[in-house]
């Protein structure tokens, strides 16, 4: 009996520490992800690339191509933006800001993302700057429909599926993906949230780092979803009234807020082919044991879908990059759920360890969703698709434990 | 290993293990959605129901492409919502046009929700704090049983007040549990 007893008790204590354990580990998951487009291959292949396979949302990078503007339009009741300086200085200050976030991401080394890129940021007076018009824009005085409480600010990006579409004043899209349109609203109407810049916010203690959600919201502008790594500027969150994300930027380390898994992202978007140190690649597919443990439905699942899929640096334990493995796409498409993942412009000359875990961890699936939900589309969401070309994403699967690295 | 001795350096453990729990949420880093704690949705919603997805469709309105997803009433928790329901978020398709806002939570024709709606006058409804006023039902095709799961649950969350971070949300609760803590939220409120 009292060996029963103890049996039971032992199995009690191993459960829960391995629950506690689990619970801890969790805290590590990991993941950049982009915001993509399946090709309209309803259209003929000069337009549509012929291709169904997903492509990612990108701003096209030659020099002087990307303008951003911004209106000097600036809440009054309540004051939103807060600022050291007063009048004219004050927008010069904002300015700063926008200037300096912008330069986090061109810092970036191994990227065609350069400061050259960016065209000169320019100002406009009207309030309502933000809309589909095919202008960039940031606007700290725009009641936005979408705000509620709760929500800070977002950044609205419009893409194409198709060659030569255009929106408002934008160029036609040259490439497939190719972001038409891209807004940053800041919610100028909740009493209750301010956003402060870098020479306000120690005297703003209840205010948010103007910078780094500008920075944050910067990445939207980019192409990226959100992350999973909690020191990833594009994790979902923003940093604590009072605090800001990472370091600030200084002339030596542009890029400081940045972590290497937004680096890493950035070079996956805006590959710079001169590179030489960012050029490894780690590769391969993540099976289960027992085949018949995968999803019967959708068919064609043949490996884990869904999973993070982190690579970490062996001297210093930092994440180098992570994503949201368990598909593959080749021309034609579509993507096949093939438990594949790819790890690419990672430094070279350096040791990984690479792990896999199920999105149930510190970000959800259905925060991902939006990232993995989109690399497909099919008869039934899209009348007349092909049905060779089309495919239905199965659910992220979180039920699966990893034995080797 | 006696008994005794294992029972300890299990309870040795577990013990460790908590210590570690403890230190690694108090440095969890954040989260600032502007936290809306679950009081905090059912008092500043203006709506709270379960509902039935039917379907969206998308159009343009003040320059921007919104999607209207229509859902049908099962349950009204709070406030007088009609038997069909329109809920409005940013972002959409149109033609080879896509709109995309992170965050913004995207329903599927015929899965249930719980929905915090938020609603100015003359304006249509909303999802409170998108992810956050977001919770999902799934059915176990075995048992029946219901579960709800808040969009936003697990991730770290910064309450401004304690200027602490904490997990929050729901995740896996029983739906008749759910309801519960809905009712208690909502009488919390009077």
């Amino acid at each position: 009996m009292r060996k029963q007893s103890a049996t039971t008790t032992r199995r009690i204590l191993s459960t829960m520490l391995a629950a506690i354990y689990a619970a801890w580990a969790a805290q590590a998951a990991a993941g950049y992800a982009f915001n993509q487009v399946v090709p309209d291959v309803r259209q003929p292949v000069s337009v549509s690339g012929g291709s169904a396979c997903p492509v990612r949302a990108h701003q096209l990078s030659a020099a002087l191509n990307i303008s951003i503007r911004w209106s000097t339009t600036l809440g009054t009741n309540p004051v939103s933006i807060l600022t050291q300086n007063q009048n004219a200085a004050r927008l010069t200050e904002i300015e700063q800001v926008i200037s300096q976030s912008l330069a986090v991401w061109t810092g970036v080394s191994g990227t065609t993302l350069l400061p050259a890129t960016v065209a000169p940021i320019a100002r406009v007076s009207t309030q309502s700057a933000c809309g589909s018009d095919g202008l960039n824009s940031i606007c700290f005085d725009q009641a936005d429909m979408a705000f509620t409480p709760g929500v800070l600010a977002f950044t609205r990006v419009i893409t194409s599926d198709a060659l030569g579409e255009q929106i408002g004043n934008s160029p036609a899209a040259a490439q497939l993906g190719q972001i038409l349109d891209a807004d940053i609203y800041f919610d100028p109407t909740d009493a209750q949230v301010a956003f402060a810049t870098r020479a306000a916010l120690p005297a703003s203690p209840k205010a948010y780092d103007l910078e780094s959600v500008l920075t944050h919201e910067l990445g939207h502008f980019l192409g990226f979803s959100h992350s999973a790594v909690w020191s990833a500027m594009m994790y979902p969150y923003a940093p604590a009234p009072g605090t800001f994300t990472g370091t600030r930027p200084t002339a030596q380390q542009p890029d400081a807020p940045l972590a290497d898994d937004d680096r890493t992202g950035l070079r996956i978007l805006y590959p710079d082919p001169a590179d030489a140190v960012d050029i490894g690649a780690i590769a391969g597919r993540i099976l289960p044991a027992n085949p018949l443990s995968l999803p019967p439905s959708p068919p064609g699942v043949t490996g884990i879908f869904g999973a993070h899929v982190v690579a970490v640096d062996q001297s210093s334990g930092a994440v180098i990059a992570a994503t949201i493995a368990g598909w593959s796409c080749a021309a034609p498409g579509p993507a096949q759920f093939d438990g594949t993942y790819e790890l690419n412009h990672l430094p070279i000359s350096r040791s990984y360890t690479v792990y896999a875990e199920p999105l149930d961890g510190v970000v959800s699936p259905a925060q991902i969703t939006p990232a993995i939900g989109t690399l497909c589309r099919n008869p039934i969401s899209d009348p007349g698709w092909p049905p060779l070309q089309g495919c239905v994403v199965p659910p992220a699967n979180v039920s699966f434990t990893t034995r080797s690295r | 290993m006696s008994f005794a001795q294992r029972r300890r350096f299990l309870w040795i453990c577990f013990l460790a293990g908590l210590v570690l729990l403890a230190l690694t949420a108090a440095f969890a880093n954040g989260t600032t959605l502007a936290r809306l704690r679950f009081e905090d949705l059912a008092q500043q919603s203006t709506a709270v129901g379960r509902l039935r997805c039917l379907g969206s469709e998308f159009r343009w309105e003040r320059g921007e492409l919104w999607t209207e997803t229509r859902f049908e009433v099962l349950e009204r928790n709070k406030g007088l919502l009609p038997g069909l329901v329109t809920v409005r978020t940013i972002g959409g398709t149109s033609g080879h046009l896509h709109s995309h806002v992170d965050g913004v939570p995207v329903f599927r024709a015929g899965e249930e929700v719980y929905l915090f709606l938020w609603e100015r006058p003359g304006e249509p409804y909303r999802v409170l704090g998108w992810a956050q006023g977001t919770f999902r039902i799934a059915r176990n095709v075995d048992t029946g049983i219901e579960t709800v799961t808040q969009d936003s649950a697990l991730a770290p969350i910064f309450d401004p007040r304690t200027r602490t971070f904490r997990h929050g949300g729901i995740r896996n609760l029983p739906a008749g549990i759910f309801q519960l803590k809905l009712r208690r939220a909502l009488e919390e409120k009077k």
